[in-house]
Parts: structure tokens; C-alpha cells; sequence
């Protein structure tokens, strides 16, 4: 009965998932506006359509249009328009082009449709294996976006993940052998290929997991190789059927299709379009942000953030998932173009995996806090234990005075008053008002309901002539935090941790040679190289400001290659302000300068406390320089660096001077920069003295966040040392 | 652990010297610049080495390092800021750091998580509502709110620290001046603030050092050139990207210099007092 009856709950689960799935996407399908692209694709159906009618296969095959994507997606497009009667042909635009104005209804809305109930499809899969991971996938507002316009996106997302299941389902069973679920794995691969050959990409992560699963003996047997082989080759077999445009020519329309896309790559519009590397990540992190009011749920940071806890769990239950998000996600970082879409191709991983970390981060403390056992009371221990805490108030009380009474006056009110600034529009205009007062007052105002928040466009520059302080509730703040807040913020991450990596690999490195016996000037190597943590730091950033400075730059002067060296400058990094990648890649290089003496300071310390007897023990069984530094060094050595790496980290997370001299592009800045540009009146968008106050108040969260997690890890690694 | 090889030493040797030179390399970017006579304005070409060789510059930074201002008045400036920040860290919160190392009252621990966000906060987190409030004070512009701005960066840290310094002394040593008929404050005046006093200075230094290096939050507070210290003099050359670059490196010289010997003398103490900012004891 029990049985049956979770059975029947996790049906019920599923319908629920699905229906609210298609409900997002119906919704999207009425509202969202018509985006880039979709008339190309509407106009390649129509084609596809009219040949159809007449069973004109060799129009289909010769059909060249829009040749840098594969037709099986458009042709089931085709097919769906082929039921309704034929409408003139749209114009034919390059694809650089502004959305089109409109569509011919009602094929627009019969192709939309379509491809909200492939989507949808999607989500059922998903569902059924688990509800959870059907449930983010069905509320991933780039996944509905693009499943419910006109895209190429919805069929190769279905396609592909049923191609991961197939083999996942062959796997359980034919324990390596070639059975009728590789081979269905296989053709959906291949089919996925022909709908787009991006997510083809599950392919790869297919290989690599069946690479990694097999045993490495097992490889030098041909026969092992055999069922990998039939794979492949379904796939391949498959991708010609259903790819009409290679009929002709395969190898050669093949080549000029893909070539397409590589150049397009390289291309003006994606060099113009500037996105870093990391814009995948950005995407990942953020709900699309052009369509407000479109989407019901915005959980898209969330979800990528129970991925990333979820993570080693889902390794645990089922590597492959964890492969294919991998696999999926370098390839993005990788790729050149970064648009939006691409993302699809790893939101069912990211699902199953964000699946397992809201199991494991969520609602496993969650029903372990219902099921805590009660407490027992013990009324008269209780009593006493007041006594003494209330004892010891009175004895810390005068003690705590004076510091209390000098932190509240600069520190804790300017806090609140912050808070409180940040609720409204003040800015440098404003300033007699906000003097007398002005931001009180209208927080009151405002928060007892008296006046109706006004609306601030921080970048827009048209408010800043208003000399009275406004009531703007929280909007400054949910900007801050879900606008360009989130795009900092992922910088901010990858900053911190690039730069906390780089410093740690470095100064260990270091410090592991002047630890080595007999190593000749020691201690001058260790007197030179802790110079940049003597320096200070703001002289630091005038260092790399010399070094790297679009005008001055010694560097770039040094790689100038024009026959007039000096000014302009000819080296090919002098725009390196523009190109978000080169920039982060200076930023960090001067940031591993200022940062790893600390780091090889905390490392010298913490290798001269490590026993030598593990290292004659390790010797002894046959361990090489990698293994004892692998198994040794590295776990016993860490904990004791945990400090150093938490200051480096709140360090490159509050990083400012350095930002403040190299002036590199958005989004490569950190919050406290940021904030100090927005008070700054000399500067471009100076002035905004709430704005500055907002993001200071999303940094103190965040930093107290950040904090509350680094004591959490930095005790946790504690506890593992020394065995 | 055996001798390492002559080809071993070589490759070490090499290892060390490119890490060396990735350490050194920007700075003699910059310090040649202090050498070079023939530099007036900006750096335009590229060069390994001063034109012309001269010492000339640091004598002119001397009489006139910013415009009418001499470096002692600068150096008077930052040292009233900055010392003053971290007298009234070390004076107000020591006593604070005494409570939180001794007593065991409810609210310590989020008194204490408290104190470090407020020891890890940006300046510029605290800069903003500073700025209005000390204006409204008629304080904003004057050397006497700079210090109050240093102050509020640095206390929380040096609260934080000389915690850990209190906590350092034994227990044993105060009971046994209790036993001796000392009340509490005679306990902490005569037994623990001696004992603690070398970490308590060095928490000082470092709270002297936030004031005496920082200069963009400077350059916001202050408009009189009278009130300007030497960092911000500094600085004050790259803002514009006009100003002379020799003099320039000159000034970061001479006012590192002091730093860095600092640092490098106190190396130990100093490694052990940032550390101390992220471990619970």
C-alpha cells in the first residue's frame, strides 16, 4: 500500500511538473516578442513546407538556405507548417538582422507551439526520472525562452537528452556490450547532430564517461572498442538520413556547413558582441533579463547555485550527469560564440545535478532540523545558567563601553544610515536636503506607506538634477542584486577564485623549492620575494599602472613593435581595455603579485611543521616527488593554509586600488570599486550617493556571507589533518 | 632528504630567479623613473634604464612635492591621520577586545562575527554614509574627519586582534593578582596590558599603516591643499596622468621605504597578526 501510494504521489508529481511546465511556456509563447532569427527559420518551413507538399525530396536536398545550421529541426517545422495553407514567402534578411517586425499567423503560432511542447516533451523525461530535476527544468527561464520561440533549440535538447538516457538505460543493462538501447543512443545522437550540432556535444561527454567507466586492461582488447564503434557508427549513419543537405555532396556541403560556423566564430559579430570567456557562467547565473514580466519564477541563479552544491552528490549516484555538465560547460567556455541559447545544452544535466543539491543542501537539513529531538527542561540548571550569564554581563558591561559607544557612532550608524540611503534616490544634488534630514524622512514616509516609491534608473543620468531626496523603495536594491549585480558578482567569484588559485599555486611552489636541502641563497630568494607584500598596496597598483597603462605602459612599451616606438602605442595588447579576456588575464598576473608572498610566508611556515618521518615512510614505500607531495604535502599542509587563503580571498573580493588605476572593462570590477565610481562626482556616472549605498549593502551581505561559509570550511578542513 | 644534484641546484637556481624577476621587473618599471633627469612629464619610450642619471629629483620632491605644499607639512598631515586613527583604535577599542577575551557574555559570538564583517568590510563600504554624515557635521572636509574615516576602517580589526592578545595571557597570572588584592581594572592595568602590549602595537601599526597608504577616499573627503597627505600627493600625479612621473616614483619611494623596513623587520609578528583576523580561536 505504501509502495503504491508513493508511486501514485510521484505521478501526481509529475503531472504537476509537466502542467506547470507547459503553462510557463504557453505563456511565453503569447508574450515573448519576435526575436532574432525566428523569420529566417519560419521562412526556411515555409521552403520546407511547400516541398513537402509536392514530395519534392531533391528541393529539400538542394535547398541551401541557411546552410550553417543542420535542417532536421527546421524540416519538422516544415512538416507542421505543410498542414496549413501555404502563406507568401517572408523576405529572406541576413541573419545579422533586426527582429522582424511580423509574422504570418497562424503558422507563426503553430511553429512556437511546436516547439513549447518539444520543450515541454523535455521536461517530461526529465520528470520521470526525477520529478525534481523535471521541476527546474520546467522553470529555467532561458530554457522556456528559447523553447518557446521559433528556434532551433527545442528538438536537439529532447534528442539529446534521450540519447544520454538510452545509453545510461544500455549501460545498467548490456554491462558493455551492443545492445538495442546503444544503438537507439546512437540514432538519437545522430539525429541530435542533424537538428544542431552543438548538442552533439552529449556525444562527447558519452565517449569520455564510456572512456573513463571501462577498465584501462579492458582497452587493449579490440573487442572492447567494438560497441563504442557501432555507436558511433549508428550515429554517423543516422546524422546523413536525416540530414538532407548532404545528400548531394556529403563531405563537401559537411564541411562548408561547419566551416560556417567556425568562421562565424571568429567572425566581426562575435568580436563585436565582446562577451569574456566566462559569459556562459554569467548566463548560467542570471533569469533572462529582456523580458520582464514574461516569466513567473525567476530561479535561474538559484538553480545554478544547488548545481554547484549538488555537485559531488550527483557524482556519487551517477557520474555521467556530472560528465555531461562538464563536458558541455568547458566546451561553452571554449567556444567563441557565447550567445544565450547555448546555454540549453547543458540545463537537463544542470537539472539533475541542481536536483541532488536541493536534496542534499535543502531539504535534508530540513526534515533533519523537524525530526530534531526535543529538548528537555530543566528548569532549575536553566535558572542557574541565567545567573551566571546575567553575572557576566554586568562584569564585561563597563569593559564593553567605550568601544561599543565609539563603533556605534562611526561605524554601526553609518551603517543603518546606509540602509537607509540605499531606499532612496539621494544623490550629490541632493545633499542639502539629505543633510537636513531629508533621507529619514522619506524612509518613513515611504516605509509607513505615505508616498509611493519613485522609480530610479541609476546609469540613465536624467534624475540626477532633482534637488530633494525621493522615497524609492527597494528598487535600487533589486537592481543592484538582480541587474548588473549579478554579472559583477560572477565576476567577483571567478576573480576571487582565479586569483586565490594562482597566488597558492605560486607561493607553495616557491616555498617547496626553498624548503629543498641545500638550496644556495636562501634566504636572499626569501628576502626579494616578499617584497610585494611590504609594498603598499595602493604603490602596488601605481606599479601595474606603469606596467600596464594603454599609454605609459613599460610592458606594452617593451612589446611595441612599430618602427616609432612610444606614443601611440603599437604593441598588439595596447587595447587590452577592450577585450574583456586579455583584461582579466593582466588583472590577475598583478594580483598573484601582490598575493603570493603572503601565500609562500603561510606555506615556508606551515612545510617547517611537517614531520620528517612521513617523508622517509613514504620513501621507504617506493613514493615519487608527485606522490608524496600528492598525498603528503598537499592534504597536510592545506588546513594550515586555510587562513591565508580566506584573507586572500576577502582581499580579492574587496580588491579597489588595483581597479582604480588599470580601469579595466565591464563587468571586470568588484563591488567596491564599483561603489566608490558611482559616489565619485568626478567620474563619468558620479554622484549617486543611494546607488553607492545599495551596493555597499549587497557587499556587507554578501561579504557576511561569504565569512560565515569560510568559518564553516576553514573548521571542516581543520578536522581532517594530522591522522 | 638527499643533496640536490648541480643540475638540480642550476634548475632551482633558474626557477628562483624567474619568479625574482617577475617580483622586481615592475618595480624598477617604476623606479627607475626617480633616477631619471631627463624625464619631465610622462614616460613615452620605452627604456631599460634612467637617460640621464641623477639623484636631483628626490631633492626636488623634498623642497616641493606637490603644488604648494612642502613634504613635511605632508608627511605631517599623514602622520596626524593615520596616527591618530590608531591611537583612537587601540584607546577606545582595547578595552572592548579585554570584554570579548575574558567574559563570557550572551551576545559574544555575534559580537564577535560582527567585528569580523567590520574588520573585512572595503573602505569604500563605510566611505558613503560617512561622507554625508560628517557634512552634515561641518567635519567632512577637515583632517579631524579623515581620521575619523581611518578610524572606522581600522578599529574593527584592531578590536579583533588585540582579542587575540588578551586571550594570549594566561588566566593563572591575573587570579594570582587578584589573590594579591588587585580588582579588576589594576589586574588588566598592571598584568595583562604590559604582557600584551608588543601585539597591541603591532595591531596599532597596521591600523596606522590603513591611513598612511590610502589616498582615493582622501581625495573624495578633502578639498584644501593644506589637508592633503602624502599618499594622496602621490597619487594626485596619476590622476591626471600630466603630472611628472619622476617625481612621482620619487614619492613612492620615499614613502614606502619606511614600510617596507617595517614590514620586512616585523615580518614574523606582522604574518601572525593578519592570520590571527580569520582563525577562531
Amino acid at each position: 500500500m505504501n509502495a503504491f501510494l508513493r508511486k501514485l504521489l510521484r505521478l501526481l508529481a509529475v503531472i504537476a511538473v509537466v502542467a506547470l511546465a507547459l503553462g510557463l511556456r504557453l505563456r511565453a509563447v503569447e508574450r515573448l516578442p519576435i526575436d532574432y532569427d525566428e523569420d529566417d527559420y519560419l521562412l526556411a518551413a515555409q521552403h520546407y513546407a511547400a516541398a513537402l507538399v509536392q514530395g519534392d525530396w531533391a528541393e529539400i536536398a538542394g535547398y541551401e538556405y541557411n546552410l550553417e545550421h543542420p535542417p532536421l529541426a527546421k524540416l519538422v517545422y516544415g512538416a507542421v507548417l505543410s498542414y496549413f495553407p501555404q502563406a507568401p514567402e517572408i523576405p529572406a534578411l541576413p541573419t545579422s538582422a533586426a527582429p522582424a517586425a511580423s509574422l504570418p499567423e497562424p503558422q507563426f503560432l503553430a511553429l512556437r507551439l511546436t516547439a513549447a511542447l518539444q520543450g515541454t516533451l523535455a521536461v517530461l523525461t526529465l520528470a520521470l526520472i526525477d520529478p525534481l530535476a523535471g521541476l527546474f527544468l520546467g522553470v529555467h527561464t532561458f530554457t522556456i525562452k528559447y523553447t518557446s520561440q521559433v528556434m532551433l533549440e527545442a528538438l536537439p535538447a529532447l534528442t539529446s537528452l534521450l540519447a544520454a538516457l538510452a545509453y545510461l538505460r544500455s549501460r545498467g543493462r548490456a554491462r558493455g556490450r551492443f545492445d538495442l538501447w546503444l544503438g537507439l543512443s546512437g540514432a538519437l545522437l545522430g539525429l541530435t547532430a542533424a537538428a544542431k550540432y552543438l548538442y552533439a556535444v552529449v556525444g562527447l561527454a558519452i565517449l569520455l564517461h564510456w572512456l573513463w567507466s571501462i577498465r584501462r586492461l579492458e582497452l587493449r582488447r579490440a573487442s572492447a572498442w567494438l560497441p563504442a564503434l557501432a555507436w558511433g557508427g549508428v550515429s554517423l549513419a543516422v546524422f546523413f538520413a536525416a540530414d538532407p543537405y548532404l545528400w548531394p555532396d556529403p563531405l563537401g556541403r559537411l564541411q562548408a556547413s561547419i566551416l560556417f560556423n567556425t568562421g562565424y566564430a571568429a567572425g566581426e559579430q562575435v568580436q563585436n558582441a565582446g562577451l569574456p570567456f566566462w559569459q556562459p557562467l554569467s548566463w548560467l547565473f542570471q533569469s533572462v533579463p529582456w523580458h520582464p514580466g514574461v516569466f513567473l519564477f525567476t530561479l535561474d541563479a538559484l538553480i545554478a547555485l544547488l548545481a554547484l552544491a549538488g555537485l559531488k552528490r550527483a557524482w556519487a549516484r551517477e557520474p555521467f550527469f556530472v560528465f555531461w555538465l562538464a563536458t558541455a560547460f568547458g566546451f561553452l567556455l571554449l567556444w567563441p560564440t557565447k550567445w544565450a541559447q547555448y546555454t540549453l545544452v547543458l540545463t537537463a544535466p544542470l537539472s539533475l545535478v541542481a536536483a541532488e543539491g536541493a536534496r542534499a543542501r535543502l531539504w535534508e537539513p530540513f526534515s533533519a532540523w523537524r525530526r530534531r529531538p526535543k529538548r528537555l527542561a530543566l528548569p532549575r540548571f536553566e535558572r542557574r545558567a541565567w545567573e551566571l550569564r546575567w553575572r557576566e554581563v554586568r562584569r564585561a558591561l563597563p569593559w564593553l563601553l567605550p568601544g561599543t559607544l565609539a563603533l556605534g557612532l562611526i561605524a554601526v550608524f553609518p551603517l543603518v544610515y546606509q540602509a537607509a540611503m540605499a531606499l532612496t534616490d539621494f544623490q550629490a544634488v541632493a545633499i542639502r536636503d539629505g543633510l537636513n534630514g531629508g533621507v529619514w524622512r522619506e524612509v518613513w514616509l515611504g516605509l509607513s506607506g505615505q508616498v509611493e516609491p519613485v522609480v530610479v534608473e541609476p546609469f540613465s543620468r536624467s534624475f540626477t538634477r532633482v534637488t530633494e531626496v525621493h522615497y524609492a523603495g527597494t528598487s535600487l536594491l533589486t537592481q543592484v542584486i538582480f541587474g548588473f549585480g549579478g554579472d559583477i558578482l560572477v565576476f567577483e567569484a571567478l576573480w576571487t577564485v582565479l586569483s586565490v588559485a594562482l597566488q597558492l599555486a605560486l607561493g607553495l611552489g616557491v616555498a617547496l623549492l626553498l624548503q629543498r636541502r641545500g638550496v644556495l641563497f636562501k634566504r636572499w630568494w626569501g628576502a626579494i620575494l616578499i617584497l610585494p607584500w611590504a609594498i603598499p598596496e595602493f604603490v602596488g597598483a601605481l606599479i601595474w599602472g606603469r606596467m600596464f597603462d594603454p599609454r605609459f605602459g613599460w610592458f606594452l612599451q617593451a612589446t611595441s613593435f612599430a618602427e616609432t616606438p612610444g606614443y601611440p602605442l603599437a604593441s598588439p595588447l595596447a587595447s587590452w581595455q577592450d577585450q574583456p579576456n586579455i583584461a582579466l588575464l593582466i588583472l590577475l598576473v598583478a594580483a598573484t603579485w601582490y598575493g603570493f608572498p603572503l601565500m609562500m610566508l603561510a606555506a615556508s611556515a606551515a612545510l617547517k611543521m611537517l614531520p620528517a618521518e612521513v617523508y622517509d615512510a613514504a620513501q621507504i614505500d617506493g613514493a615519487g616527488r608527485w606522490a608524496q607531495f600528492r598525498y603528503i604535502t598537499w592534504p597536510m599542509v592545506l588546513p594550515l593554509l586555510a587562513p591565508a587563503m580566506i584573507l586572500r580571498a576577502i582581499f580579492a573580493f574587496n580588491q579597489f586600488y588595483l581597479f582604480y588605476v588599470l580601469n579595466a572593462p565591464f563587468p571586470l570590477i568588484t563591488l567596491a570599486s564599483l561603489s566608490y565610481f558611482v559616489f565619485d562626482a568626478n567620474s563619468g556616472y558620479g554622484g549617486q550617493f543611494a546607488l553607492s549605498a545599495a551596493i555597499n549593502v549587497f557587499t556587507v551581505i554578501v561579504l557576511a556571507l561569504l565569512l560565515l561559509w569560510f568559518n564553516r570550511w576553514s573548521r571542516s578542513v581543520e578536522g581532517v589533518t594530522y591522522a | 632528504m638527499r643533496k640536490p644534484t648541480p643540475l638540480g641546484q642550476l634548475g632551482v637556481q633558474l626557477a628562483l630567479a624567474g619568479v625574482a624577476l617577475f617580483v622586481l621587473a615592475p618595480i624598477w618599471s617604476i623606479a627607475y623613473l626617480a633616477f631619471d633627469g631627463a624625464l619631465h612629464g610622462a614616460p613615452v619610450e620605452f627604456r631599460l634604464w634612467p637617460e640621464q642619471f641623477t639623484l636631483e629629483v628626490f631633492g626636488e620632491v623634498w623642497r616641493e612635492p606637490a603644488q604648494s605644499t612642502d613634504f613635511l607639512s605632508l608627511l605631517k598631515n599623514s602622520l596626524f591621520v593615520s596616527g591618530g586613527a590608531a591611537l583612537c583604535s587601540v584607546a577606545f577599542g582595547a578595552s572592548m577586545a579585554y570584554a570579548f577575551a575574558r567574559y563570557r557574555f550572551p551576545g559574544r559570538s555575534g559580537g564577535l562575527f560582527a567585528l569580523l564583517v567590520g574588520a573585512f568590510l572595503p573602505p569604500v563600504a563605510l566611505m558613503t554614509p560617512l561622507y554625508v554624515l560628517l557634512e552634515g557635521l561641518g567635519l567632512r572636509a577637515s583632517l579631524l574627519g579623515l581620521m575619523i574615516v581611518y578610524t572606522s576602517f581600522s578599529m574593527p580589526f584592531c578590536i579583533w586582534n588585540m582579542r587575540a592578545a588578551f586571550q594570549a595571557v594566561p588566566m593563572e597570572l591575573e587570579e594570582a593578582a587578584f589573590l594579591d588584592g588587585a580588582d579588576a581594572l589594576n589586574a588588566f592595568w598592571r598584568v595583562t596590558l604590559p604582557l600584551a602590549l608588543p601585539s597591541i602595537a603591532v595591531a596599532a601599526l597596521v591600523a596606522f599603516l590603513v591611513g598612511y597608504t590610502e589616498f582615493a577616499i582622501g581625495w573624495l573627503f578633502v578639498e584644501s591643499s593644506r589637508n592633503v597627505t602624502l599618499a594622496m600627493a602621490i597619487s594626485g600625479g596619476i590622476r591626471g596622468g600630466q603630472g611628472s612621473w619622476a617625481n612621482l616614483a620619487a614619492l613612492a619611494i620615499l614613502m614606502s621605504l619606511p614600510v617596507v623596513a617595517v614590514f620586512l623587520l616585523l615580518q614574523r609578528y606582522l604574518v601572525d597578526r593578519f592570520l590571527v583576523g580569520v582563525v577562531e580561536s
